[in-house]
């Protein structure tokens, strides 16, 4: 899970390495994500989130696809 | 997730932020009235730290890395590493306080610098990237 400078050094460093895409975003959209996903990590009530959690998370940022349907 | 786990999470988190480092093995030790092994070995399988394959020792207590990486995190003072630039972003959120990421292009080895100032990124035009969908995350999670 990485960040790149834009998305031609994301396409050089893919070619260079042989690898296929994956799934991209903006820095912004990372952010709310980190928001939403750790932002109750150090809180002393805190509870592991349920899969059925975590996927809303997700699905509430608009990551709907089948790249972000966890097991 | 028993409370007597929940228990040694808690405390290994919080010596996390207090240290800027993992709680060693020997230190947990000393500090908690409890079955370390048994615990930290409970929390692994739970998916809530990620120990080294060949010993008791913390590797991962997501967002906060045990061992450096590209993603050096500064805020309220302290440092982290991240384990991914997703985690990187995810050590202000925990910490609800701004902060700075220092980081690498893995392309053209250029730095990338950005402040989290209020939630939000700046600059925010980088580009963040996901190999492993998220079916296999945790199939080889230091890997992800």
């Amino acid at each position: 899970m990485n960040l790149f400078r834009s998305e031609e050094h994301l396409r050089r460093w893919l070619e260079q390495n042989g690898d296929e895409p994956g799934a991209t975003m903006t820095a912004r959209k990372l952010g709310d994500l980190a928001n939403a996903w750790w932002s109750d990590r150090l809180a002393p009530g805190w509870r592991p989130h349920t899969r059925d959690e975590n996927q809303k998370i997700l699905e509430g940022l608009g990551l709907t696809d089948s790249f972000w349907q966890l097991p | 997730m028993e409370e007597r786990d929940l228990h040694v999470r808690n405390h290994v988190y919080r010596r996390f932020v207090e240290l800027g480092r993992a709680p060693t093995f020997a230190e947990l030790q000393g500090e908690l009235v409890a079955d370390v092994e048994g615990a930290l070995l409970r929390l692994q399988d739970a998916h809530a730290l990620v120990l080294e394959p060949d010993r008791l020792e913390i590797r991962m207590a997501n967002p906060f890395s045990a061992v450096p990486t590209p993603y050096l995190v500064e805020a309220d003072g302290r440092s982290w590493y991240g384990n991914c630039a997703w985690d990187a972003f995810g050590i202000p959120a925990a910490l609800h306080v701004d902060g700075h990421i220092s980081s690498t292009c893995p392309d053209c080895g250029e730095p990338i610098e950005i402040d989290i100032r209020e939630k939000k990124p700046m600059p925010d035009e980088h580009v963040f990237h996901v190999v492993v969908p998220a079916e296999h995350w945790w199939d080889d999670i230091v890997f992800t």
